[in-house]
C-alpha cells in the first residue's frame, strides 16, 4: 500500500480509538468505535487474497452487530434515564446492563462471542494480526473501565470464566501460531475482565503487560515470518538469539513466577480472594495451566530439541535481519524481568 | 413504556435476529444491519423530540451518516467476496476453519 494512504488510514485508526477514550458522551464513544472499525477494514484486506477477504468479512459482520447493539443500549439508556453520560448508567435496568456487556464483549472477542478471533487473526498477516489483538482492545476496555460501577458482576464473572476456559482448551489443538496467539488473547481478556468490577486498575496492569508481551511475540515471529510450529522448529539454525527470546517471552505470557507475566495473575488472584471469590480464583489459576501447556509445546519444539554438543549439521550464515523490529530489546526486558519492581505498584494511587 | 417504543424495539430485535441467523446470502445480513440502523434512527428521533432534548437533535443524523459509511464498506466487502467466489453464499467462507 502506498505510504500516504497507509499514513492516513493509520491516523484514522488512532483517531477513532482516541475519540472513544477521551469522551464521556455515549454518541462520541460510538462514533469513535465506528471510525476505528471502518478504517481497519482496508488494513485487513491489504494483501488481496481470499483468506484476507474472508477474515475482513467476518470481522466486519461481528463488529457491526456489536456497534448496533451498543447503539440500542445507548438509546434505551437515554430513554430511561434521560442523559447521555457514561458514568451514570442505571445498574438496576436489566436490559441496559445485559446488552451493554454483550455488545462490549462482542467487540473484545470474549466467550460466547469469541468465534471470530482465531479465524480473523489467521487470515491476515502477522503485523496486522498484532494490530488487531492489541490496538483494537484499547477502545472497548476503556469504555468498560469508565462504567465499571454499573456492570452486573455476576454476568461479567461468568463471561470471564468462560473466556479463560475456552482460551485454554481452544488453543490445545492448534499448530498455527496466529491462532495460538488469538486463543491466548481470549484467555487474557478473561483474566482482565474477572477483576474489573473489583479493582479496575488491575485490569489496566494486566492490559499493559499483555500488550507488551503480544507485541514482542508478533515482532519476533515476524522476523523470520514464522507462522506454523514447523517453521518455528527450524529457527535455531537461522537466529539462535530469537529462539531464546521466544522461550522467555512465551514463559512470561504463560505466567511463570520469576517473569513479569506472573505479576498480573498473582495480584488478580489476591484481589479475588480478598473479595471471597476463592472458587473463581482457583478455577482460573488451574485453567492457566492449559495455556502454559501449549506454550510449552512451542518451546519444546523450538529450543528444547537442540543438540547439546557441536555437531555435523551445517549452520546457516546469519545475515543482518532485514525486517525492522522496533523497541525489541527494551520490550523484552520490560516484559520478562520486571517482577522485582512489583512493590512499586503500592506507591501508585 | 409507550407502545410505540415497544414496537420499534421489537423491530430492532427482529432485525438483530435476522442478522444473527442467516441462511445463504450475505446480502440479507447487510440488509438486517440497515434495518437495525433504521429502527434506531426512528427510536432516537422519537425520544429526542418527545423529551425536547434540543442539543441532541444532531444525533440521529450522525447515526445515519456513520451507518451509511458502514453499509458502503459492507457492500464493498460483498463485491470482493462475489468477485472471488461468484456468489455471496456464506458457506463459501470456509477457508479459515480451525
Amino acid at each position: 500500500m502506498k505510504l500516504p494512504i497507509l499514513t492516513i488510514i493509520m491516523t484514522t485508526i488512532f483517531t477513532g480509538t482516541m475519540l472513544t477514550m477521551i469522551s464521556s458522551h455515549w454518541l462520541l464513544i460510538w462514533i469513535g468505535l465506528e471510525i476505528n472499525m471502518l478504517s481497519i477494514i482496508p488494513i485487513l484486506t491489504k494483501n488481496q487474497k481470499p483468506r484476507s477477504t474472508e477474515a475482513a468479512t467476518k470481522y466486519f459482520l461481528t463488529q457491526a452487530t456489536a456497534s448496533m447493539l451498543l447503539m440500542f443500549t445507548i438509546v434505551f439508556n437515554a430513554m430511561h434515564s434521560g442523559q447521555w453520560t457514561t458514568t451514570n448508567i442505571d445498574p438496576n435496568n436489566m436490559i441496559v446492563s445485559l446488552t451493554m456487556i454483550i455488545a462490549l464483549t462482542m467487540k473484545l472477542g470474549m466467550t460466547p462471542f469469541h468465534f471470530w478471533v482465531p479465524e480473523v487473526t489467521q487470515g491476515v498477516s502477522l503485523m496486522t494480526g498484532m494490530l488487531l489483538l492489541t490496538w483494537q482492545k484499547l477502545a472497548p476496555i476503556s469504555i468498560m473501565m469508565q462504567m465499571f460501577t454499573s456492570i452486573n458482576p455476576i454476568i461479567l464473572l461468568l463471561i470471564a470464566l468462560m473466556s479463560v476456559l475456552v482460551g485454554g482448551w481452544g488453543g490445545l489443538n492448534q499448530t498455527q501460531l496466529r491462532k495460538i496467539l488469538a486463543y491466548s488473547s481470549i484467555a487474557h481478556m478473561g483474566w482482565m475482565m474477572a477483576i474489573l468490577t473489583f479493582c479496575p486498575s488491575l485490569t489496566m496492569l494486566n492490559l499493559l503487560i499483555y500488550l507488551m508481551l503480544t507485541i514482542i511475540m508478533f515482532t519476533m515471529l515476524n522476523m523470520n515470518t514464522n507462522m506454523t510450529t514447523l517453521t518455528l522448529s527450524n529457527l535455531w539454525n537461522k537466529s539462535p538469539t530469537i529462539t531464546m527470546m521466544i522461550l522467555i517471552s512465551l514463559l512470561s505470557l504463560g505466567g511463570l513466577p520469576p517473569l513479569t507475566g506472573f505479576l498480573p495473575k498473582w495480584i488478580i488472584i489476591q484481589e479475588l480472594t480478598k473479595n471471597n471469590n476463592i472458587a473463581m480464583a482457583t478455577v482460573m489459576a488451574i485453567m492457566a495451566l492449559l495455556n502454559l501447556y501449549f506454550y510449552m509445546r512451542l518451546i519444546y519444539s523450538t529450543s528444547l530439541t537442540l543438540f547439546p554438543t557441536p555437531n555435523n549439521i551445517k549452520m546457516k550464515w546469519q545475515f543482518q535481519p532485514k525486517k525492522r523490529s522496533l523497541f525489541l530489546s527494551p520490550l523484552i526486558i520490560l516484559s520478562t524481568l520486571t517482577l522485582p519492581l512489583s512493590p512499586v505498584l503500592s506507591t501508585l494511587n | 413504556m409507550p407502545s410505540i417504543s415497544i414496537n420499534i424495539i421489537l423491530a430492532f430485535t427482529a432485525a438483530l435476529l435476522g442478522m444473527l441467523m442467516f441462511r445463504s446470502h450475505m446480502m440479507s445480513s447487510l440488509l438486517c444491519l440497515e434495518g437495525m440502523m433504521l429502527s434506531m434512527f426512528i427510536l432516537s428521533t422519537l425520544i429526542i423530540l418527545n423529551m425536547q432534548f434540543t442539543t441532541s437533535f444532531i444525533m440521529p443524523i450522525l447515526l445515519l451518516v456513520f451507518a451509511a459509511c458502514e453499509a458502503a464498506i459492507g457492500l464493498a466487502l460483498l463485491v470482493t467476496v462475489s468477485n472471488i467466489y461468484g456468489l455471496d453464499h456464506i458457506q463459501n467462507l470456509n477457508l479459515l476453519q480451525c
